[in-house]
């Protein structure tokens, strides 16, 4: 008995010296390291970014990060990297706790609109008006849905077409078709593909915005036009409820009905659908620019070489430009009210040097598409990409619902799409739709 | 008295680090969570109050009635599925044998898996053209049966339920075989002298020996059943169009993908208040006394 006490105490005081040990030699390097710092009084940043993929363009932004930070040792970065999916929900509860990082990276449209009217942005236009080669850089519009009463808060980062209808040349060479011009061609195709027992789209809508997204922001554009819908959401003179946005309904759950879509595609997500079209197994698919990233990461160059892109098909007596898809400028840096000084300083120097004209051009070649005038090198990229940057320059783009819509009224546009490709009733969705609307309009007035 | 007065000091002091804990982590939020169904509020910038609208908006909202709904779906699944199977399951595996341990460990097994994990797990089950259960209605030639499982209205309340029912008999297995190797040998040894048969024995003897346990259960059932959220949040985020919703998955997506966080917390209340009745409601029922 004796004997195990003794044994305990030894193992104890061992222990305690060793993790004695263990502190003090930490603290020592603590030490060292803070009087480096005091000598050139680091400026402290915190940045948030969502990079974290294996994409190319993901990979570029963190390698920019980690140059920029060994090429400014006065500057100390906060790199906080949160998984894409997570993201926005992460960075709104910061807002609402307000406790924001110094940057982050933010969505055009409605988030910028409800973060400034929280008070928790700070414009660059100094940044931007300081660089004015750099700001004509920019593609026309670029700063519009960044920019509040005249000032810009954000410059994009890159840039998503929402609504590209991407095609596999070879099942429609094979079928003797033609990628759709019209309504009746894509109604056409579907009876096509069906016959030959090929899933005409591939359609994930799992997470409920891509029908909205992808297929009825272009679609619903075709049919109504863009003015429609700005005085729809601005409710002035247009309600979801007019005749025209039921026919665009009533176009997409034609869409359903003829079967386009495989079965179960409320129950798979983005992702899968792009790897069923990758690895031929559907025919088309109604999808945005961040595709072309994941496929260049993900699908095999053959398969690639056999995709094709175009735009969605008109539409009869459809008010919209059919030359035209559904897009965003891709997300910017917001920088938070609360940094000033030389903080600032650092700030306006890290904003720059990620959507600096080097960068945007790396980026491009990373197969991801940008709101900044480069010359793609197609040697570079993949031929599917260079096909979509083909395509949009030839293209204007309309804008994408869920970019204007209030959270709220987004939510029941997209459950009601889940709805409507489910055999929903096209009045009954364009009412709810319209009656959150309502509400939202009455709440802000 | 001393000695007494001693004991209860103990009894506090031990008490008191979980009960503070308890207090602020739990109850003080149930509170502040309800006093937040009182405003408007979007989470960013000022919140307006505006009464008892959204708890109002709540008791009218067709959507919330429709997650109970589902939520009743699954208290009833599990306490007319779990209860039972788990209670089978102790009763044949309460010996000690290898091949017993064996099973144990393995209807338990998805009890130790991240639900995360788990509902990955039966959704590519489940998925519609690469899934196991339709290649095995395939290869069975019941092409007829297929079904795209997680999005057909119809059943895919159901489809839901069986990975809940299957990832929760584990822990009550466990507990009914505690309760059951806490039945003194004498009982049994007496029975056996009597003569008793099996089912005779099982229904006046071991039963209400451990009705407590069952009760006990029964309540953990349906708390957890109200509380279900991880599974069905990555089978089907309560889609397609809200057919899957339940409680708190229609609280946690008017919460953070709507950014209503008043109407959210009013939710939130309301579950608290709706689980408080039914807790009630089923101590009341099984109040009648088997010994």
């Amino acid at each position: 008995m004796k004997k195990t006490w003794l044994i305990a105490l030894l193992t104890v005081m061992t222990i305690s010296m060793v993790a004695c040990g263990n502190s003090g030699s930490k603290d020592a390097s603590q030490e060292n390291g803070s009087t480096a710092g005091t000598k050139t009084e680091k400026v402290k940043l915190s940045i948030w970014h969502n990079y974290t993929g294996d994409d190319l363009r993901a990979q570029t932004m963190r390698a920019t990060l980690e140059q920029f930070q060994k090429d400014n040792p006065d500057i100390q970065l906060d790199i906080q990297g949160i998984p894409p999916d997570g993201y926005r929900a992460r960075l709104k509860t910061v807002a609402a706790a307000n406790e924001m990082p110094d940057l982050f990276v933010m969505w055009p449209g409605i988030m910028t609109k409800e973060f400034d009217g929280g008070g928790l942005l700070q414009p660059i236009n100094e940044l931007l008006d300081s660089k004015p080669e750099w700001k004509e850089g920019f593609l026309p519009n670029s700063f519009s849905d960044f920019t509040i009463d005249g000032n810009t808060y954000a410059v994009p980062m890159a840039m998503s077409p929402t609504s590209i209808l991407y095609y596999n040349k070879k099942m429609f060479s094979e079928n003797n078709v033609e990628p759709p011009k019209t309504w009746d061609d894509m109604m056409h195709l579907v009876e096509t593909f069906n016959k030959a027992k090929i899933t005409p789209i591939a359609l994930g809508n799992k997470a409920a915005w891509l029908a909205q997204s992808s297929i009825l922001s272009s679609l619903g554009d075709r049919v109504t036009g863009t003015e429609w819908f700005l005085k729809a959401i601005a409710g002035e003179g247009a309600k979801f409820t007019d005749p025209e946005f039921v026919q665009a309904l009533a176009y997409l759950k034609q869409l359903s009905d003829a079967k386009a879509f495989q079965d179960g595609f409320n129950s798979i997500d983005n992702t899968q659908m792009e790897q069923m079209f990758a690895q031929g197994k559907a025919a088309m698919m109604i999808d945005g620019g961040w595709a072309l990233t994941n496929l260049a990461a993900n699908a095999s160059p053959e398969a690639m070489a056999d995709m094709g892109a175009t735009v969605l098909p008109t539409v009869p007596g459809g008010k919209g430009d059919p030359d035209s898809l559904s897009g965003v400028v891709g997300t910017g840096l917001g920088l938070s009210k609360n940094v000033d000084g030389a903080r600032r300083d650092a700030a306006f120097k890290l904003i720059y040097t990620m959507a600096s004209p080097e960068v945007q051009k790396k980026t491009l070649e990373g197969n991801q598409l940008v709101s900044y005038k480069v010359e793609l090198d197609t040697s570079k990229v993949s031929p599917i990409f260079a096909e979509v940057y083909k395509l949009l320059g030839t293209v204007h783009t309309t804008p994408v619902y869920d970019g204007r819509l209030s959270s709220a009224v987004a939510d029941v546009m997209n459950n009601g799409l889940q709805e409507l490709l489910m055999g929903g009733n096209p009045e009954n969705i364009a009412k709810k739709i319209q009656d959150a609307q309502d509400k939202e309009l009455a709440a802000s007035k | 008295m001393t000695t007494s007065a001693r004991v209860k000091g103990f009894i506090v002091a031990g008490i008191l680090p979980a009960l503070i804990l308890y207090l602020f982590f739990v109850v003080v939020p149930v509170f502040w969570s309800a006093y937040y169904g009182f405003f408007d509020w979007k989470g960013i910038g000022a919140a307006k109050f505006i009464g008892l609208a959204n708890y109002a908006e709540v008791v009218k909202d067709p959507i919330f009635w429709k997650g109970f709904k589902n939520n009743m779906l699954i208290v009833a699944a599990s306490v007319f599925g779990q209860v039972p199977i788990a209670m089978i399951l102790a009763l044949l595996l309460t010996k000690s044998g290898l091949f017993q341990r064996l099973i144990r460990a393995s209807v338990f097994m998805p009890m130790v898996l991240s639900s995360v994990v788990v509902g990955i797990i039966w959704s590519y089950i489940y998925h519609p053209q690469i899934g196991v259960l339709n290649f095995l209605l395939d290869s069975a030639g019941l092409e007829n049966l297929k079904r795209a499982w997680l999005s057909e209205p119809s059943i895919s309340m159901y489809a839901i339920m069986i990975p809940i029912i299957w990832n929760y008999i584990g822990p009550y297995m466990i507990i009914f075989i505690a309760a059951l190797q806490n039945i003194p040998s004498e009982i049994n040894d007496a029975a056996q002298i009597d003569g008793v048969g099996a089912s005779r024995k099982l229904f006046t003897i071991t039963l209400p020996m451990i009705w407590d346990t069952i009760k006990v259960v029964i309540v953990l059932c349906i708390s957890g059943s109200l509380k279900a959220f991880d599974l069905i949040y990555v089978m089907t985020g309560g889609g397609p169009a809200h057919t899957t919703e339940v409680l708190a998955s229609y609280m946690y997506n008017s919460t953070f993908n709507v950014y209503r966080f008043g109407y959210g917390s009013a939710i939130s209340t309301a579950i608290i208040i709706l689980s408080l009745l039914l807790i009630l409601g089923s101590q009341y029922l099984m109040k009648r006394d088997y010994r």
